[in-house]
């Protein structure tokens, strides 16, 4: 009968409206919809025959995996997983959050691990016993590699109007470890699961416009420049865009590692199940296969729909920007200087992976590129050229549906932010001037700035 | 085997504990695993909601989730004994099997405001190995858009579908394929009597679109309005009208429920977790979360509807005027039998089925009262619809045929009887459809021999 659920979800594709053009976030994959469903919705200019695509792309998507042997075209999960479906971090296809306390589980985030040095393409050196993310869960036979959990550090933050802002700051514990000691170099970086719309346009943006992005001269002390990774289904150094450092070249080479290190489920793209040498019961644990035809867990023709579903899922365009509020925030947005990482505009080049996300003008409030935030936000864990201290500017487009399309929805890469305004006050290192500017607006002027930000 | 798995489990984990204690700067004190492993076939955002909750009702205690389809569970549990606390998923057939088995301990729950029937229908195990924990009703969902283009009533009942008016804009679900959909056929043949039951089963299978999607095809069409109604179960259908999809969902006098279930091992390896996970799901905060937007299902605790959003549908309420008392066990033990009847009856034979019965609207039209006429017309109807067997041969039948998910035992001697039955009700429907031409060409003859 889940089955059956899954299935039984009506497809509504998007609905292209003919608001101002200003509203539209994502040129003609723009959908009008301010529903729970704002960010599950094909993008209007996707072609009719491509629906059955978009259609397995979401069932992979929402799949909840089986362990092998089984009986079920969905058998492989693990032997190591941290979750068993992609809608569990990715909830309604919008933004995981961090468990409240200390006894509570990370159902939509993970950990991040790796140990001082590099691997051989100078991306993170992974744990030689844990590889280079925790994985609460084993099937049977294959212990999970342990629990980790959050304590938070409370501190209170104050605006030049007296007005006081609580802001916590979690740190990462583990407990039963199951493949011995971490280490005392250990570096750990608790990431929640990000949104997955727009993410064919931000792939088609061109490498010329995020290297123009990077040579340009930006007000006080924002900087800004691209991550170099190495682009493993390609073979070759690439330009860094997706994932929380920009350190993934590729949307096929991102959804195949999310595959492979959330779910343990094996890809054309990442083959091996995800045991590290000293795993000896994860080695022996029975695999799935897609068909008898293919030797890995996820075929082909599955692994393609889900990253053409994440090409085409659209983004919701912008809401009341006539509010007079909204545009004050705006003038303030600019004001703080915002912009100057959370570009407004970006155009997608004239080559795309899907036609129709070509030379689009799109809104993502993004540059893609990866700035130094401070020691506050800092994880200290290196990812490429990215160090410790740096996090890519995530895209806010959509962000003010965040928490209608899932309440629990986090702000920031672990989620410690509740509110976008605990996610201002965050900001530090490149942001430290935009985030003073912000400690200064009055509490209208704050209101109108946040007010902006749900209007995006 | 259990002992030698929990073995090697906790091994590790202690080990581990201790090297941490020595080592790690981020080790924190050890605690005793909490945990509750709980086997479902729950869609994530049921799993989801119910682990959050759990979590926060019971702080520490953590959920571990193993999926498996309700017709694979069996396998799992096979080769994985002491595995598992807790089964929870919607799959009757599946409960009642492993109850039989012995599998589950009687529910450790107090089962106080938890009543064991929705009117006649019955939702729960008499011996309460397991609970109903949620149900979906059964009714029609109605496009209220394409009502309204079409000139088309609003059907209430099941008899207001076998009406000529509703040919190609009802789609009823094919019980052998869409796993939901063979209680549909036990609802219509105890709650009218089997002869009448089949008769409209048949009726409204005849006006259906031909059988040639699957159901959630039907969810698809009835959202977006290429038919005016979809036999279907509540939850299917209801996160497209929370969306403002323009439909209606309307529950028939003569309804039943889907139930999903919750039980407890018996040889759960950690007794008090599944002791509390069971009393969660069955408690009012858990009850409750059934009405979250992404979840939808209709409680089995009464008094919480008392809180429920505007314009959910009470069942208990609805059941006060329920005129059947539904029997659960012959319902379960005919379903692979029914399945078969249904195919051999409207999916296989669906175009001589639309054809004698357009015909003998036809024939009933131009009888108008003659008397000798409607009774020709009578057997015809009869023959249309006539069953190859009777209720006692199925019962007598029934566990012979194979259920949804199950493997037919005997393939070849059950070919044969459905081929037989098939060939009987071409007939029936070949005699029944010359009646009907008769009658039609003798009322013509007639007409041309007025002057």
């Amino acid at each position: 009968m889940a089955c059956l659920l899954a299935a039984a979800i009506p497809f509504y594709p998007g609905t292209a409206g003919s608001a101002d053009t200003d509203a539209l976030s994502a040129g003609a994959s723009t959908v009008f919809d301010e529903t729970r469903d704002a960010y599950s919705l094909a993008s209007p200019a996707m072609p009719a025959g491509d629906r059955s695509a978009f259609v397995l792309g979401r069932t992979m998507f929402r799949q909840s995996w089986v362990i092998a042997p089984a009986n079920d075209s969905a058998a492989g999960l693990g032997p190591l997983y941290n979750r068993i479906s992609c809608i569990a971090c990715h909830a309604r296809n919008g933004k995981g959050h961090a468990p409240d306390d200390e006894n509570g589980s990370m159902r939509a985030m993970l950990l991040r691990l790796s140990i001082p040095g590099a691997d051989r393409h100078g991306g993170p050196n992974p744990h030689p016993a844990y590889g280079d993310q925790l994985n609460e869960h084993g099937v049977p036979g294959v212990p999970g590699e342990g629990i980790g959990y959050l304590l938070y550090e409370e501190r209170m933050e104050t605006f030049a109007d007296g007005t006081p802002l609580r802001l916590r700051k979690p740190s990462v514990r583990f407990k039963e470890l199951a493949y011995g000691a971490l280490g005392e170099d250990i570096m750990v970086s608790p990431r929640i699961g990000p949104a997955v719309y727009g993410l064919g346009l931000l792939e088609a943006v061109p490498d010329e416009t995020l290297l123009a992005l990077q040579q340009q001269a930006k007000p006080d002390g924002i900087r800004g420049r691209v991550n170099i990774v190495w682009d493993s289904i390609n073979k070759k150094e690439a330009i860094g865009r997706f994932g929380m450092k920009a350190n993934v070249a590729t949307l096929t080479e991102q959804v195949a590692n999310a595959f492979n290190g959330d779910l343990g489920i094996t890809t054309p793209a990442t083959p091996q199940e995800n045991c590290t040498a000293v795993q000896t019961d994860c080695k022996k644990a029975p695999s799935g296969r897609a068909s008898e035809l293919e030797h890995t867990e996820l075929s082909q023709q599955d692994l393609s729909a889900t990253v053409f579903y994440h090409r085409t899922l659209a983004v919701p365009a912008r809401r009341d920007m006539d509010d007079q509020q909204v545009l004050r925030g705006a003038q303030l947005f600019r004001q703080a200087h915002c912009a100057s990482c959370h570009i407004p505009e970006l155009r997608t080049g004239k080559e795309a992976p899907l036609p129709f996300l070509s030379d689009q003008l799109i809104r993502p409030y993004t540059d893609l590129l990866l700035h130094d935030m401070g020691e506050e936000l800092a994880d200290g864990r290196p990812d490429y050229r990215a160090t410790g201290r740096e996090w890519r500017t995530p895209p806010l487009w959509g962000i003010g549906l965040a928490k209608k399309v899932s309440p629990d929805a986090g702000y920031l890469h672990d989620g410690r932010a509740r509110t976008l305004l605990e996610a201002v006050m965050w900001h530090g290192g490149e942001a430290s001037v935009s985030r003073e500017a912000v400690r200064k607006m009055s509490s209208d002027d704050r209101a109108a700035l946040i007010r902006y930000l749900e209007s995006i | 085997m259990h002992a030698k798995h929990l073995f090697r489990r906790i091994f590790p984990s202690l080990f581990a504990s201790a090297l941490l204690a020595l080592c790690s700067p981020h080790a924190a004190a050890e605690s005793t695993p909490r945990k509750v492993v709980v086997m479902t076939s729950y869609p994530e955002e049921v799993v989801t909601n119910f682990e959050a909750g759990f979590e926060k009702a019971y702080p520490g205690m953590r959920v571990e989730i193993i999926w498996r389809r309700s017709g694979d569970a069996m396998n799992y549990l096979q080769d994985n004994p002491g595995h598992i606390d807790v089964y929870w998923t919607p799959s009757q057939r599946t409960f009642a099997r492993l109850a039989k088995q012995g599998a589950f301990t009687r529910l450790p729950v107090d089962m106080e405001g938890l009543p064991a029937k929705v009117g006649g229908y019955p939702i729960s195990d008499p011996d309460l190995l397991y609970a109903a924990f949620e149900i979906a009703g059964f009714g029609f969902a109605v496009n209220t858009q394409r009502l309204r283009e079409k000139n088309l009533p609003r059907p209430r009942q099941w008899t207001d579908l076998a009406e000529p008016q509703w040919r190609d804009e009802l789609i009823f679900p094919i019980p052998s394929r869409a796993a939901f959909a063979p209680p549909l056929v036990e609802i219509l043949a105890q709650g009218y009597g089997w002869e009448e039951g089949w008769t409209l089963l048949q009726r409204i299978g005849g006006n259906s679109r031909p059988p040639d999607g699957s159901a959630p095809d039907d969810s698809n069409s009835i959202a977006k309005g290429r038919v005016a109604v979809a036999v279907s179960l509540d939850f299917f259908i209801r996160s497209a009208i929370d969306n403002g999809a323009p439909i209606d969902f309307v529950y028939p006098a003569v309804t039943g429920y889907s139930p999903a279930h919750v039980a407890v091992f018996k040889d759960a390896p950690n007794p008090e977790a599944a002791k509390a996970f069971a009393q969660y799901v069955l408690s009012s905060e858990g009850q409750k979360l059934l009405f979250h937007p992404d979840l939808l299902r209709l409680p089995v605790r009464p008094a919480v509807y008392a809180d429920k959003p505007a314009g959910y549908y009470d069942p208990f309420n609805a059941a006060k005027v329920m005129p059947y008392e539904f029997d659960n066990r012959r319902a379960q033990e005919r379903q692979g039998l029914n399945n078969a009847l249904f195919d051999v009856m409207v999916t296989k034979q669906h175009a001589n089925l639309r054809e004698v019965l357009d015909t003998l609207a036809r024939a009933e039209q131009a009888a108008g009262n003659d008397s000798a006429l409607n009774t020709q017309l009578d057997q015809a109807r009869k023959l249309a619809t006539r069953l190859p067997i009777t209720e006692e041969q199925a019962n007598a039948l029934s566990g012979r045929f194979a259920a949804n998910f199950e493997i037919d035992t005997k393939p070849d001697a059950n070919a044969a009887l459905l081929r037989e039955w098939s060939e009987q009700v071409a007939r029936n429907r070949r005699e029944a459809l010359q009646i009907a031409q008769r009658v039609v060409k003798a009322t013509h003859d007639a007409e041309d021999r007025k002057p």
